[in-house]
């Protein structure tokens, strides 16, 4: 699949060349450099080129047609960085779209990124989306999943196997002013487990289901929410396993009030299903569907300042359990302002996480804590040609025998950028990041980036 | 599995067609935006006055990219990408949601603070924190794709 990657584009680029009316193309290449020094070995260097493109190409024949390219390539210059090799690329999509003057209308032919109601998905396919007569949404997607590589080489046939169709979509229908309901569907993969030979554990399908919400009777109110139903044909678990069976994969509700123009409040419930929610996980090492019990979620935030106000600030508190480790609350605030004049923006927030401490069960079994701190502070400034961003973020933790903390007590990363506007087209910058390894051991990561737009048309939007 | 790509396929045309029979008459949104916008977060009732915006029912000041906005942005997302492809290209959703990532998005937006990308500070010592507590906040991007840098440890 990757060589077709590369052979689409330059097809596709003839075809821009022929059909082009208006063609943008949008290119960030990163070199990144680091050297990282693990105890016990020679210290490593590593220096990766990363190139972005984007290429947008609208009136192909049709005002209503058009094209759309996006995805990247990465290769090491000095040692490997990625356990799958020194070079890698991908594209992330790649269609062919016809949009209707009327009701919304598109149909995307290609590779496409799916984002309606339970699935968000890679698929070489095609979708559909439509607003309809009566205040009723439709859209659908149907074609081969993207498969990614993943951790167990003898069993990637399988998780190919499995997955070899994806299909999907959702059904709305918006009231006017009031609400929105929405139920959808997604059915990744024909060949569960369960079907395929008794030595088969792993289970890379899913069928899924859910029923969204939106209630917004007024201004000051905005209920919205999804439950996600698991409705797969499941393989049986062991006798003896503690797995939650229970169906409902996820409840995700959030209600937001605007209590007057300057105050808002935002409350949010999470509820979470272990096995429903991770069906089909690639990783069950990490995400095991037969860990027991649920993860639930309380938050409440309120939000200080119109999103024009020079000052926007937010405090916010979150509860969260999960059954087989116990609870922790994250509480604190952030403020975010602006100096107009200036072309001047910052940022400082500090949260404190109380957390139950965690079981370490090595050669005597023990406890560590995870409670700790987090402070940061940002800045950004714009004036003629030249921009410049600082970010400091700073943990102290309460506990330094975490043993992922490797006998530190704190962890600090600095971050400065300083970019050149060259050209209306063209922006370089360079990053110098001063943060700490998964070791906890200091490392220094330089990031020089050229940002570059050309084509004949004007590149709209927001970053 | 092609004669069950085909029927896939066949049966999204079906359902297209049967759509398009349906269709709102109302005037699809504009794509890209009309006029340029500036960087950083957009307040539509700035242009737009208050109201129902056209071929939507919702208001655009629902729109408006508030700070409670940006931090529950994934359910309007997940209802109404039309809404959000009319200034937002495709790539800009892809820099921290694909299914393939390459760098971190905090790296890849290193020199925009103010968008509070995931992953920074330090966070291949945090998340090992962050994961005890809630491993589902993890799942929804590195579950069942984005997780080559994960295998490297966990197997």
């Amino acid at each position: 699949m990757k060589s077709c990657n590369f052979l689409l584009l330059p097809v596709a680029f003839l075809s821009l060349h022929a059909w082009g009316q208006e063609v943008s193309f949008n290119s960030s290449t990163l070199l990144q450099y680091w050297r990282q020094g693990t105890p016990g070995f020679e210290t490593s260097t590593y220096s990766p080129a990363t190139q972005f493109l984007e290429v947008d190409a609208t009136g192909l024949g049709q005002e209503a047609i058009s094209f759309h390219f996006y995805g990247w390539g990465r290769s090491d210059l000095a040692e490997q960085t990625r356990v799958t090799g020194k070079n890698t690329s991908d594209m992330v999509y790649g269609y062919v779209s016809y949009r209707a003057p009327k009701g919304n209308l598109e149909a995307q032919v290609g590779r496409i990124a799916v984002n309606q109601g339970v699935a968000i998905e890679q698929v070489d396919g095609g979708t559909f989306l439509a607003d309809l007569i009566g205040g009723f949404t439709f859209s659908a997607f149907a074609g081969v999943p993207v498969h990614y590589r993943i951790f167990d080489e003898s069993v990637q046939h399988d998780y190919e196997y499995q997955r070899d169709l994806i299909a999907g979509g959702r059904l709305g229908k918006r009231f006017d002013r009031f609400a929105e309901l929405g139920l959808s569907f997604v059915q990744d993969g024909t060949y569960p487990g369960k079907k395929l030979n008794g030595y088969n554990t792993y289970d890379f399908t899913r069928r899924q289901m859910a029923v969204d919400i939106r209630v917004t009777p007024n201004t000051l109110l905005n209920m919205s929410g999804r439950t996600v139903f698991d409705i797969a044909d499941r393989m049986d678990l062991p006798a003896d396993t503690q797995a939650n069976n229970a169906r409902v994969a996820e409840h995700d509700y959030n209600l937001a009030l605007r209590l007057n123009p300057q105050l808002g409040a935002s409350l949010t419930y999470t509820e979470r299903n272990f096995r429903a929610f991770y069906s089909g996980t690639t990783l069950p090492s990490l995400f095991n569907p037969q860990e027991p019990g649920t993860f639930r979620s309380q938050g409440v935030a309120f939000f200080i300042g119109a999103p024009t106000s020079r000052f926007q600030g937010v405090v916010d508190l979150k509860k969260t359990h999960r059954d087989s480790y116990g609870d922790s609350l994250r509480y604190g605030g952030e403020l975010r302002g602006s100096v107009a004049p200036a072309n001047l923006k910052y940022g400082v927030g500090l949260h404190r996480v109380n957390a139950d401490a965690a079981n370490y069960s090595g050669i005597v079994a023990t406890f560590y804590g995870l409670a700790h701190t987090e402070l940061q502070g940002w800045v950004t400034y714009e004036k003629d040609r030249m921009t410049a961003a600082f970010n400091a973020i700073h943990h102290h933790f309460d506990d330094p025998a975490n043993p992922s903390l490797y006998g530190k007590g704190s962890l600090s990363e600095i971050v400065g950028a300083l970019g050149y506007q060259a050209t209306p087209d063209l922006k370089v910058s360079c990053d110098v990041i001063r943060g700490v390894s998964s070791l906890m051991q200091a490392e220094t990561l330089f990031v020089m980036r050229a940002d570059y737009h050309f084509g004949w048309a004007r590149k709209e939007g927001v970053k | 599995m092609i004669r069950l790509l085909r029927n896939a396929l066949l049966g999204l045309g079906l359902l297209g067609g049967l759509a398009c029979g349906l269709l709102s008459p109302e005037k699809s949104f504009p794509n890209p935006h009309p006029s340029t916008l500036g960087m950083g977060q957009p307040v539509c009732t700035d242009c737009h006055e208050e109201g129902l915006k056209e071929g939507s029912s919702m208001l655009y000041s629902s729109f408006n990219h508030s700070p409670a906005f940006a931090r529950d942005h994934k359910l309007p997302a997940n209802r109404d990408s039309a809404t959000c492809a009319t200034c937002h290209p495709q790539s800009f959703c892809a820099d921290c949601h694909t299914g393939k990532g390459v760098v971190s998005p905090a790296l890849k937006l290193a020199d925009r603070p103010d968008r509070i990308s995931p992953h920074r500070g330090g966070y291949m010592t945090l998340h090992r924190i962050d994961g005890k507590m809630d491993p589902t906040s993890c799942y929804k991007c590195h579950g069942r794709s984005n997780n080559q840098t994960c295998i490297a440890c966990h197997r």
